[in-house]
């Protein structure tokens, strides 16, 4: 199966959510590295405080040299190596009094409190303090780059568990995400199973996540107004087939009826009648023709702008005979000027449909205003409650015998292609007070 | 034979009527249900034709009204429709048959003759009433097997007679069977047809019961 141009949701998950939780976990742990350096300066600093009060205690006590001893012994214990030096003050001159094992001693005098200096090419950070009555001062330090590689240290350390987690983290994510879609996954094998001579909806019962069930939905509508295309389609080809079979049925009998004639008047007349029933199947059959010829591809003819006037016009003045026939009045109000979007050819056999209808029905002597695009008669008329059912396919008016009840169907089907809308209503008064049929089409643009 | 034909289609139903004519049928015609259930509440028919697709109420209604008041008129169903629940709903409803579009015209006799001989409980074809016989599908008779020549209003009426053999007819019933709506009645008309069935066929088979109407009878005269 061939992938169309688009992207995978997964994928796309999986690298978004992937790279978001690890550009969070850099900066926490960009975070948590300078906390823990800053921690392990302070610690440092404390250390060196201390040691420094333990320094001037001891000095100020006098053991100084004991505990000088001592210190060579013990001092390497210290992660980081701490220099000291112990100064006496003496006739207001300050005067070296030991100096840590290893150490040059500290070119300059150094003020209390912390202070960062250089030694030896070095950077280091020192802390002074000076006992009571300023006798004794003791300075301790340390090199910085010892300091610099224990918090390293610590920092690092911090960052460890992290960096374990992360390829773990994305497993997760991969895991989780492949999880979740499971049921697009299924959604999908469901849909590419439909069978499409049979769609039958999607059960709407089975469970699916509040994202796709509207995906789902909108598919079952679709399945359902493309079954109700079918059947429709369906339905109209077995009514089609079975509205042929009665003029067929007329044609049959009335031939037989001609073969069986004893006498010449009664053979003319039954032959008369096969020939008229020859001529309602010709329209029955032009008729379905027409309705298979209004596809909705032909609906918008590239800028067809009509004027409906002359489409009435030139349909009136084709009909105006019939209407002559009938003894009947065709009369024609327009207003020219006006112009729709529309098929031409479809304008011309909607209205040629409608006034034919009303020549047809109104009966003989009736009088048939046709304005745009609106024809009225004073014929018996139409109960509203019928006028529905008209546009339905195979669907004759009461007193029809000869229509084939396919006008007003194309019609209607002309008017929902051309997004136009059909509407029966009270034609013209008649004398007894009651009104014929009037049936118009409005078109959006009609003006 | 007086049956009913309700069919909507103008040239179906003239074809009809007028081939059913040709085949001996005496044929009323409506165009619609209502008219159907008019004429049908007016008056009996030997059968009735009846198409489904009707205006103002379809033929299956027809039907269920027909049924509905214990009419046992036989009813043949003309449809368009070939499915078969279709034929099922309307033979459930109490149609004797069933003929599809386009149909036969003989056909259509035939099954009609069928329809109404089943109806007076006759498995055979032929109608039989001492020495005389009479075949409605060749509309022939004889008698003690010569052939009689009889008029076609004749024929209707030894057929009507026959049909109801041992029974009263009166001289109504007996109208309405030969005669169609479109049908100028004579008043003497029955009478004079009874008198040439007698010189025809013997003047003892054809019974007048005097202020009733007719019977046809091979009882004798005494019993």
């Amino acid at each position: 199966m061939s992938t169309p141009p688009g992207y995978s949701l997964r994928h796309r998950l999986v690298w978004l959510l992937t790279g978001a939780l690890a550009a969070i976990w850099l900066f926490a742990a960009l975070i948590a590295y300078q906390r823990a350096h800053h921690e392990a300066d302070e610690m440092l600093d404390t250390q060196l405080m201390q040691l420094a009060e333990t320094l001037l205690a001891i000095v100020e006590g006098g053991d100084v040299k004991d505990f000088v001893k001592e210190l060579h012994e013990n001092g390497h214990a210290h992660t980081v190596p701490i220099a000291f030096e112990v100064w006496r003050e003496r006739h207001h001159r300050m005067q070296r009094l030991v100096v840590s094992a290893g150490h040059s001693g500290f070119a300059a005098e150094i003020h209390a409190g912390f202070s960062e200096i250089a030694h030896r090419g070095e950077r280091w950070r020192v802390y002074a303090v000076t006992g009571k009555d300023a006798e004794y001062r003791v300075v301790v330090g340390h090199a910085h780059a010892a300091r610099e590689r224990l918090a390293r240290e610590i920092g690092f350390s911090v960052l460890a568990p992290g960096a374990v987690a992360l390829p773990l983290m994305a497993f997760a994510v991969w895991w989780g995400v492949g999880r979740s879609l499971r049921p697009v996954d299924a959604a999908a094998r469901e849909v590419a199973a439909l069978d499409p001579q049979q769609l039958a909806p999607l059960d709407e019962r089975a469970p699916l996540p509040s994202e796709i069930a509207p995906l789902r939905s909108a598919l079952n509508a679709l399945i359902g107004r493309v079954n109700a295309a079918f059947e429709s389609e369906r339905r109209f080809t077995a009514d089609a087939a079975h509205e042929l079979r009665t003029p067929l049925a007329a044609l049959k009998v009335q031939a037989q009826v001609a073969l069986r004639a004893q006498d010449d008047a009664g053979r003319q007349r039954a032959l008369t009648q096969v020939t008229a029933g020859v001529d309602r199947m010709t329209h029955l059959v032009e008729q379905l023709l027409t309705l298979a010829r209004v596809d909705p591809a032909n609906a918008h003819p590239a800028a067809t702008f009509v004027d409906p006037a002359e489409t009435v016009a030139t349909v009136c003045a084709e009909l105006l005979p019939l209407a002559r026939q009938h003894d009947q009045t065709l009369e024609a109000e327009l207003a020219a000027g006006c112009r729709i979007a529309v098929n031409p050819g479809w304008l011309s056999i909607a209205v040629r449909n409608l006034v034919d209808n009303a020549l047809r029905y109104a009966g003989a002597h009736a009088r048939i205003v046709v304005s745009v695009v609106r024809v009225a008669d004073d014929g018996p008329g139409v109960p509203a409650d019928e006028r529905a059912r008209l546009t339905a396919r195979f669907v004759r008016g009461e007193s029809d015998s000869e229509g084939c009840g396919l006008g007003l169907s194309i019609v209607a089907r002309i008017a929902a292609l051309s997004h136009a809308r059909l509407a029966l209503g009270e034609g013209l008064p008649r004398a007894d007070g009651g009104h014929g049929l009037a049936i118009s089409l409005h078109f959006p643009s009609a003006g | 034979m007086r049956i009913l034909l309700v069919e909507d289609d103008t040239l179906l139903g003239d074809g009809l009527q007028a081939g059913l004519a040709q085949s001996g049928f005496t044929v009323d015609w409506v165009r619609d249900g209502e008219a159907a259930v008019a004429a049908l509440a007016a008056e009996g028919f030997a059968a009735l034709v009846l198409d489904l697709g009707l205006p103002k109420r379809d033929g299956l209604s027809v039907l269920r009204w027909l049924r509905e008041r214990r009419d046992a008129t036989p009813v043949l169903i003309l449809t368009a429709r070939d499915r078969v629940e279709d034929k099922v709903q309307g033979l459930d409803l109490g149609a004797d048959d069933y003929v599809l579009k386009p149909f036969d015209l003989d056909e259509v006799a035939a099954r009609l003759r069928a329809l109404v001989r089943r109806a007076h409980g006759r498995p055979e074809p032929l109608l039989t009433l001492g020495t005389i016989e009479l075949n409605p599908a060749a509309r022939t008779v004889t008698c003690g097997g010569q052939g009689v020549e009889l008029t076609g209003r004749e024929f209707d009426l030894l057929h009507v007679l026959m049909q109801n053999a041992e029974r009263v007819l009166t001289r109504r019933a007996l109208e309405e069977q030969l005669y169609s709506w479109n049908d100028a009645v004579d008043s003497n008309a029955l009478e004079v047809h009874i008198h040439h069935l007698r010189r025809k066929l013997g003047s003892e088979f054809i019974r007048t019961v005097r202020g009733v109407g007719y019977m046809a009878t091979v009882q004798p005269a005494g019993a």
